[in-house]
This record gives C-alpha cells, sequence and structure tokens, in this order.
C-alpha cells in the first residue's frame, strides 16, 4: 500500500491520533528534540534525529512490574502485577534504525522468559518510520544491518518527497493505518520516493565489515591496557546506554509508600559502578575500562556470537554524538579488529 | 491474555528461623498456594528470590532438598538491604518467593560416582541441598565424602544437622575451622590444606566445591594436586542479580548468564569462559 | 600558541606520565580528550573554539600519576578547587595554562547552520571566523555569535595558578548571561512550572554528574544508592530535578561554573541555571568563588560561629 502524506497535514494527523491512542514523536522542547508523548500543541521536529530515541514505546524508563497493598498493618499484602493497559501506540517519526532497535533485543525479552509488558506493548505499538534521506557523521546503520530505508521493524516508511512523505506500507498493520482520512492518493509521486531511497542508500558511507568483531573483541578480553586506553576519555556516565535504542539492560527496585508499595523496573546502565556490585563489596566489573569493555563486548561479541550474528547496535550514532566525551564505539571494535597480535 | 509473568512472586509464609550464626540466618518458607507448594519442583543447586515488599528483593539458593518438600529453605547471611529486612522477619511474616531459576547441579551425570563434597562457610548452603538429596538416594551414589569448614565455629552453619552427618556412617564428614577454638574437637587447618590431608582419590569422583573466592583458588589448586580435571571439578557461582531470567543483563560472564546459565558450572566450563569472576 | 603549548608539552613530557590535552574527533565540529603518552602523540595536539571538554575531571581518577593538563581559565579554577580540598596532589600536577578566546557552544552553532551539526562536510576557523560546508550548503559563523555562555560571563580568561601559560593574556569583558537574567526575574511559581517541564525530559544518565570536575563521589553517588535511601529510581519531573537539587547543594561554594554539567547534558537541560544561582548566593553570603585563590577552603568546609554574611538573628 502506497499512500502521500501532505507535509501541512503530518500535525493534522498527530493531532487527531493522539485523541484515540498514545503518540510518541520527536518533539522540539526548549532547544532539544526528543520523543516525547505528543499532545495537540506541542511541535513535531522531523528535522532533526532526535537525542533520545523510541525505545520507550517498547520498553519505557520506568516500567511498573506489580504493587503490593496491604490493607492494614501486619495484614499479609496483595500482590498485583501492573500490566500496561492494551493501548494502540503509534512510534510517529522515528527513523528506521530507532524502529529496528526493538527488533535487535526483542527476541531476548520474547524468549525462553517470556516478559509480557514488553510483549504487550510491542504488540500494541505501530511504528511510522521517516526515511533518512542523507547521513550524519555519526550514522553507520548500514555496517550494522541496517540502511537509511531499512524497513525492519517499522509499519510504514514515510519517504520525504516534494510537498510531503510517500507513505508504504511494511506490515498488515501499517496497510491499514494507511487508511486514515489525511493520507492522500499517490499519484505518481511513487517514482519520485524511488529515487530517494536510492539516493539516500548511495550516499551512506562506504559499510565496515564488523564480522570479525566477535572473535577479536574476545581475543583482547584479557588486555587490560587495550581497555584502559580505549576508556581512558570515558566518563563512565550512561548517556551512551539511556540514549542507545538497542541497550535493553534494567534495575528492579522496590518503592515503599507505607501500605504500598511499588515494584519498579527501570534504564540500568551498565556502565555504572553500582550495577554489577554485589552486597559483599565485590565487584566484578571495578573500573571503567572493565564496564566498558562489557557493553562493546556484548554489543559486538557475545550478542552475536548467541543471537545468530545480529550485532546489539542499530547504527544510530547517539551514544558518539551525545557523548560528553566523544567516545567512538566504532573507532574501539575496529582497533580490536585491526589489533596486530 | 493470562501469560505466566516471571517477575510475579508467589506469597510465601516463613514458618521457621534458625539463627545459624551471628549473621547468617536461615529461613524456611511455605508457598502460600497449597497446590503450587505441593506441586512445587526443582533441582538441587536451583535458587530463588525471596522478596520483601517494598525493600526488594535478592537471591539465594534453595538449600532444602527436592527429597523433602514440607518446605523451602533458604540461608541468608545479612549484608545488605533486603538481607537486612530478611533478618528482621518472624515466623508468620510473609515474603514473596520467585523460584526455581537457574540450572542446578547435574545430578544424573554423577550417579555412580563418588562424590566430595567441599564448602566453606556461607558456601555450605548450595551444597547442603545437594549433600541431602544424596543421603535420600544414598544407593545412587558411590562414597561420599563432606569437608566443611568455617573460620570458627561460631560461624559454622546448619549446627543441628552437624552432629546426624558425623553419625552416619555411609558419609564421611570432616569439619575443620581456621584456628584452635576452646572446646572444639574437629580439624583445625585451612580447607584447602585439609582436603590434601584427606587425599581423595579423583577415580570416578566429582568434587562439588563452594565458598569464598580466596577458598575456592587455594581448593582449585588443592584439587589440581590431586588429579582432579577441570571436568570433575563443579561449583556455584554468585553475581548480583535482578531479573533472575536472563535479560536484565548484569550477571553475565561473556555469553554465559550466571542466573539462567549457571550458576552451576563445571570448572571445565568456568575456563572457558571470559575471566571476569 | 599551539606550537608555544606543543613545545612546552614536549620538553615536560619526559617527567610527566601523561598530559591531558584535546585532539579533533568524530567529525570537524568536535574535538575530544586526549591522553598523551609519547612525543608522537603531542602532533594531534589541538585548542581552540573546539576544545570544550574542561579536562580536570579527569584529574581524581588519575590519583598516584604525575600528569601534565591544558586547561582553559575555566578549567584552571577546577585544578585549583580540587586541589584546596585535597581530591588530588597539586605537585603531581603539571599545569599548561592557556590564555582562552572562548569556546563554542554547540547547541547555539546548530542554530546558526542550515541543518544538524551531523551534517557538517568540512570546517576550519579562520582567526575567529568559521567557514564550514554543511549538508552541501557553505556557511560562516562568527565565534562571538556561538561562544558558550559562561565564555560570555567570563573573569578569568587566563589560566590561573599555570605552571605554564601560553598565549598572550586577554583583558575579561563579562557580559551578563541574558537567560540567567531572565530566569532570576520568574517567580518562584512560574520557577516551579519550568522545572516541572524540563525535568520531564531528564533521562537521570548522571552525564551532568560525571562530567563535573567536582562531583567526586561518583561510584558511591546518593543517586542510585539503596542505604541511604533517598531517591527512588523512577524517572519523573520530581525525582529528577530532586537529583539536581541535591547535586547543587553539593557543590554549594564548590562549583566553578565551567559549565561541563550543562554540555554534557544529552537533552539539553539548562543545569547552569542552578550553578549559576547557587554560586551568587555563596559570593553574597561567604564573599568567596570557587578555584580562584590557591590555598582557601571553600566556605561550606569551615565553620564558624558567626558567619559575617548571615545574619542570623535578623538584627
Amino acid at each position: 500500500m502506497e499512500r502521500f502524506l501532505p507535509a501541512a497535514q503530518l500535525t493534522a494527523l498527530a493531532d487527531d491520533l493522539a485523541g484515540s491512542c498514545h503518540v510518541l514523536a520527536p518533539v522540539a522542547h526548549a532547544g532539544s528534540v526528543v520523543f516525547r508523548w505528543y499532545r495537540p500543541g506541542m511541535r513535531l521536529e522531523f528535522s532533526r534525529m532526535a537525542s533520545t530515541s523510541p525505545k520507550a514505546a517498547t520498553f519505557p524508563q520506568t516500567e511498573p512490574l506489580l504493587v503490593a497493598q496491604r490493607h492494614e498493618e501486619h495484614k499479609q499484602p496483595v500482590i498485583e502485577a501492573t500490566l500496561p493497559p492494551q493501548a494502540r501506540t503509534v512510534v510517529l517519526g522515528c527513523r528506521p534504525c530507532g524502529a529496528r532497535g526493538k527488533e535487535i533485543f526483542g527476541p531476548v525479552f520474547l524468549g525462553v522468559a517470556h516478559d509480557p509488558y514488553f510483549a504487550r506493548r510491542r504488540e500494541d505499538a505501530l511504528f511510522i518510520s521517516l526515511v533518512c534521506t542523507r547521513p550524519e557523521t555519526t550514522c553507520f546503520c548500514s555496517s550494522v544491518g541496517g540502511g537509511p530505508a531499512d524497513p525492519t521493524g517499522s509499519d510504514v516508511l514515510l519517504i520525504p518527497v516534494q510537498g510531503g512523505f510517500v507513505a508504504r506500507s511494511v506490515t498488515e498493520a501499517g496497510a491499514a493505518f494507511l487508511q486514515h482520512a489525511l493520507f492522500e492518493d499517490v499519484g505518481a509521486r511513487g517514482a519520485e520516493a524511488d529515487a530517494v531511497v536510492t539516493q539516500a542508500q548511495a550516499a551512506m558511507p562506504p559499510s565496515h565489515d564488523f564480522s570479525s568483531a566477535p572473535a577479536k573483541l574476545l581475543a583482547r578480553f584479557d588486555d587490560k591496557e587495550f581497555w584502559e586506553q580505549q576508556s581512558a576519555k570515558c566518563i563512565s556516565c550512561g548517556a551512551c546506554t539511556y540514549m542507545c535504542p538497542t541497550c535493553y539492560c534494567f534495575n528492579i527496585t522496590d518503592d515503599d509508600l507505607g501500605l504500598i508499595s511499588r515494584r519498579i523496573r527501570t534504564w540500568d546502565n551498565c556502565m555504572s559502578y553500582t550495577f554489577t556490585l554485589e552486597a559483599s563489596g565485590h565487584n566484578p566489573r571495578p573500573t571503567k575500562a572493565h564496564r566498558l569493555k562489557n557493553r562493546v563486548s556484548h554489543k559486538f561479541s557475545y550478542y552475536p556470537s548467541i543471537h545468530n550474528g545480529v550485532i546489539a547496535c542499530c547504527g544510530c550514532g547517539r551514544c558518539i554524538k551525545h557523548c560528553p566525551a566523544g567516545v567512538d564505539i566504532r573507532a574501539i571494535v575496529h582497533a580490536a579488529q585491526e589489533y596486530a597480535q | 491474555m493470562n501469560q505466566h509473568n516471571p517477575y510475579l512472586p508467589q506469597m510465601a509464609t516463613l514458618v521457621e528461623v534458625i539463627e545459624e550464626t551471628p549473621n547468617i540466618k536461615t529461613f524456611r518458607v511455605v508457598l502460600d498456594d497449597e497446590e503450587k507448594m505441593q506441586n512445587f519442583t526443582f533441582r538441587p543447586g536451583q535458587v530463588g528470590q525471596l522478596s520483601v515488599f517494598g525493600v526488594g528483593e535478592s537471591t539465594f539458593v534453595i538449600n532444602s532438598s527436592p527429597t523433602r518438600m514440607d518446605y523451602l529453605q533458604f540461608s541468608v547471611m545479612r549484608v545488605g538491604e533486603v538481607t537486612t529486612r530478611l533478618h528482621q522477619l518472624r515466623p508468620g511474616d510473609k515474603v514473596g518467593v520467585r523460584a526455581p531459576l537457574g540450572n542446578g547441579f547435574p545430578v544424573e551425570a554423577m550417579r555412580g560416582k563418588n562424590i566430595v563434597f567441599i564448602g566453606g562457610g556461607i558456601g555450605m548452603a548450595p551444597l547442603r541441598t545437594l549433600f541431602i538429596y544424596m543421603l535420600d538416594n544414598r544407593a545412587d551414589f558411590g562414597d561420599i565424602t563432606l569437608l566443611y569448614g568455617a573460620r570458627t565455629p561460631v560461624d559454622m552453619t546448619y549446627k543441628a544437622e552437624l552432629p546426624e552427618w558425623l553419625a552416619r556412617s555411609d558419609v564421611r564428614t570432616v569439619l575443620t575451622v581456621d584456628a584452635e577454638y576452646p572446646g572444639w574437637e574437629h580439624r583445625v587447618g585451612l580447607i584447602p590444606n585439609v582436603l590434601l590431608d584427606l587425599a581423595p582419590s579423583p577415580e570416578n569422583t566429582v568434587a562439588v566445591t563452594c565458598g569464598p573466592p580466596i577458598m575456592i583458588k587455594f581448593t582449585l589448586q588443592a584439587l589440581k594436586k590431586l588429579g582432579f580435571e577441570d571436568d570433575q571439578i563443579i561449583t556455584t557461582l554468585e553475581k548480583r542479580m535482578k531479573c533472575g531470567v536472563g535479560l536484565c543483563g548484569r550477571c553475565n560472564i561473556g555469553t554465559k548468564y550466571v542466573c539462567v546459565d549457571g550458576p552451576v558450572f563445571t570448572y571445565a566450563q568456568l575456563k572457558e569462559l571470559p575471566s571476569e569472576l | 600558541m599551539l606550537q608555544q603549548l606543543k613545545d612546552a608539552i614536549t620538553s615536560r613530557l619526559p617527567e610527566l606520565d601523561l598530559v591531558l590535552g584535546w585532539e579533533m574527533g568524530f567529525d570537524p565540529f568536535h574535538a575530544t580528550p586526549l591522553y598523551i603518552r609519547e612525543a608522537a602523540d603531542v602532533e594531534r595536539l589541538v585548542v581552540g573554539p573546539w576544545a570544550v571538554h574542561n579536562l580536570a575531571t579527569y584529574l581524581p581518577g588519575l590519583k598516584g600519576k604525575k600528569v601534565g593538563i591544558v586547561v582553559k581559565g575555566c578549567d584552571s579554577r577546577s585544578v585549583i578547587q580540587l586541589a584546596n580540598e585535597g581530591l588530588i596532589r597539586r605537585e603531581d600536577v603539571t599545569v599548561f595554562g592557556l590564555c582562552c578566546d572562548g569556546v563554542v557552544s554547540h547547541r547555539k552553532l546548530r542554530e546558526k547552520l542550515p541543518a544538524d551539526l551531523g551534517f557538517v562536510e568540512e570546517a576550519q576557523w579562520q582567526a575567529d571566523v568559521l567557514r564550514a560546508r554543511v549538508a552541501g550548503q557553505e556557511v560562516s559563523v562568527r565565534l562571538s555569535d556561538v561562544l558558550a555562555d559562561k565564555c560570555i560571563a567570563c573573569c578569568y580568561p587566563n589560566a590561573l595558578g599555570a605552571d605554564v601559560l601560553v598565549g598572550s593574556e586577554r583583558t575579561a569583558s563579562p557580559q551578563p548571561v541574558a537567560c540567567q537574567e531572565s530566569f532570576e526575574a520568574l517567580s518562584s511559581a512560574e520557577k516551579q512550572a519550568f522545572w516541572q517541564e524540563t525535568m520531564a525530559r531528564c533521562i537521570r544518565c548522571y552525564a551532568c554528574r560525571n562530567a563535573c570536575p567536582m562531583c567526586v563521589c561518583r561510584d558511591h553517588c546518593i543517586a542510585t544508592s539503596r542505604d541511604p535511601l533517598w531517591l527512588g529510581q523512577e524517572n519523573s519531573p520530581a525525582e529528577n530535578f530532586m537529583f539536581q537539587m541535591i547535586h547543587v547543594m553539593h557543590l554549594a561554594g564548590r562549583c566553578t561554573e565551567c559549565g561541563e554539567c550543562e554540555r554534557a547534558c544529552p537533552v539539553d537541560i539548562p543545569l547552569l541555571l542552578l550553578r549559576r544561582h547557587m554560586n551568587r548566593v555563596t559570593q553574597d553570603l561567604f564573599a568567596y568563588e570557587a578555584g580562584t585563590t590557591v590555598g582557601q577552603t571553600p566556605p561550606l568546609l569551615t565553620f564558624q560561629v558567626e558567619e559575617a554574611g548571615i545574619n542570623e538573628r535578623g538584627w
């Protein structure tokens, strides 16, 4: 299915959708562009890639897992799972890399240990992705299995053309979405859209071959000096993990609210000292060198080794672009790959 | 849609609390849902998460044996937030239980073999489940030796059971403490040294060891000296865990997740993993 | 200036384990910290408007090493403050000070460009004018139009307490920071509403904390501690703001206003509004400006029965 959305109708579409479902969209917010739950009156911003990722649509930063409620002191608590309410979520204007992110870590949550919270949100979410026409200096999606018009994880691809977007459905749910009255007949714009996609793909820098990374990173595991050098400028914050569309590590903590307590799941950060700190005081990853090694190796070695070669990175480049110290994950993996034995 | 929710604990009641040492208590719990309690199965070595609602969850090995299902037993050392609150609980109090988790000991592969248990301090907990399982299936296994050590007699767990274990003629139980102690009638010496002294034969034998890292390190050296091969040595690991089901991402050693691929590993398996204990 | 600096570093390098400087980073708009370990590394050194990072942040983590560090005026205050608080051993540090013309605010630069920063193809400074090609379009931007706010308000363009000072000394001409003045003019309710809205986009990644040279608890921060439990892990404006308030209070009288918290924030939260405000308070109460005088103790690390600037009884 292929339809046309005039640029002038974009806000009207978002406004209309917001009346019947949750809309997560890149919104200009005092100089920043971040994904927010859209409300009419907010300003959609499609021209800049949002700093944050659309990960929250399927994996929110805070997810209540359960509540334990005592009706009176000392009485046995009643435990109730707090599954998200079944409700349609539309992610409007994510990039193909962001839509693909959840497909990369999804198998972990939908595997042996089926995560009902992720599963429900995934089931209810529709991803309307905006095809990228020009790569940024930090973009490397095509080196990790994606591309500027990659349909993986998207339900509809919006291809920017003169005056608006050619909207192509990828899934059946996407095709149904295109029945919305604000979409128009595509007319003869199909060829223009094809040209945009071809041009976008051609504009990508040459792909880097990461296939030797799993073994090469593992070979550097005990090379303390290598990892100390690679992590020297890292300040061990969590900007990279929290911006990342594919990072899925989480924490579980209880909030005690008196007679009610909540157990919440929150994004956690493998670059934090406390991430692996054991109650005894022992920490298997005591320095930022240990932690960066695990972060990079998880994405480019461990994960592909146990998930059919899939690299746990969608190449969006947010971790590079937003790193306060300019740490470049590509350079670290390249260094391991090129390391002379 | 009423799918299994891996994060949802079963409500359980503490039926007994045993003070083992000044900072270790053993908790016996029974699931409140009678049917679930009756149908509960697990393998020795599997772990569970105990919840104190409003405080949090922590992981402990189920140290009772699947052959004795009157209750599930966990031994808890008071070291952090959750364990401190657990220590304040009394019989009748409620906890949450998520269990069983993890892989457990390769019991089938151990049948017909001689078994040497080497436990140090709280490290006796995971050995206890397997030890009792074997006592209850005594004919399936060869010679069984238990070497259990602690810093002092005060630090020894399962004191109430030790006389029975010592008295049994079908197992050899050896106790040791690090230094002389008034009234102590058993061995004195560090576990690896006592092990060398006992010198169990590696022939058709599996060694199962658990304890503090330093003890494990020297015990492995002793076992190697005695001629044990890497795949004849089994240990159980501890890592900080949250989800317990292989998702949250903190207990991995390379590609292996201690919460699902472990906590039980042979020394041969551990050697294959990156060195990040 | 750059050659003078390179020469100074080269001559001191043999007695040092490493020197902290900057080199160009992942694109022509970004520098990145450089660890100079051998003479060949010196060639990669850059200074100038891209050298935004305050390298003093790394010093507490390099304890025990002989470290050289290149500092701008603002960064030099952090070195002094760290030494004043005993968080680094000044005798282990060799300070290569710059006379600084100011650095770029990438946020401001973005607004001057036809497309986002990431579409840069080429960029070069010609004196104080940046000539660049961005998304196929040629642009030129004056440094004065994209200066970081901290540079507009800068009182110390020449590094303080440097062992080696390079460049020709500048005269400070501090200007008020417009956004601070308009923030201060808000009512309490308006400020509350502003933070409620702004903290909604905070993701609690702690880049602000870890980029801060004076934030030295790091691994033991109350933000993630469960004992004591001061903050829940929920991401909400209330919890996020609470963390910032704790951060500000811990920095009261210690903050050198280097602006790294705000620069590091990936979602552009104007954290300096809080820091600058608190610095005004400590200035008013204690006549103290962190990191400007060697050997001075921060006011909140001392105790005086009668603080001259605090009228306790209201008489």
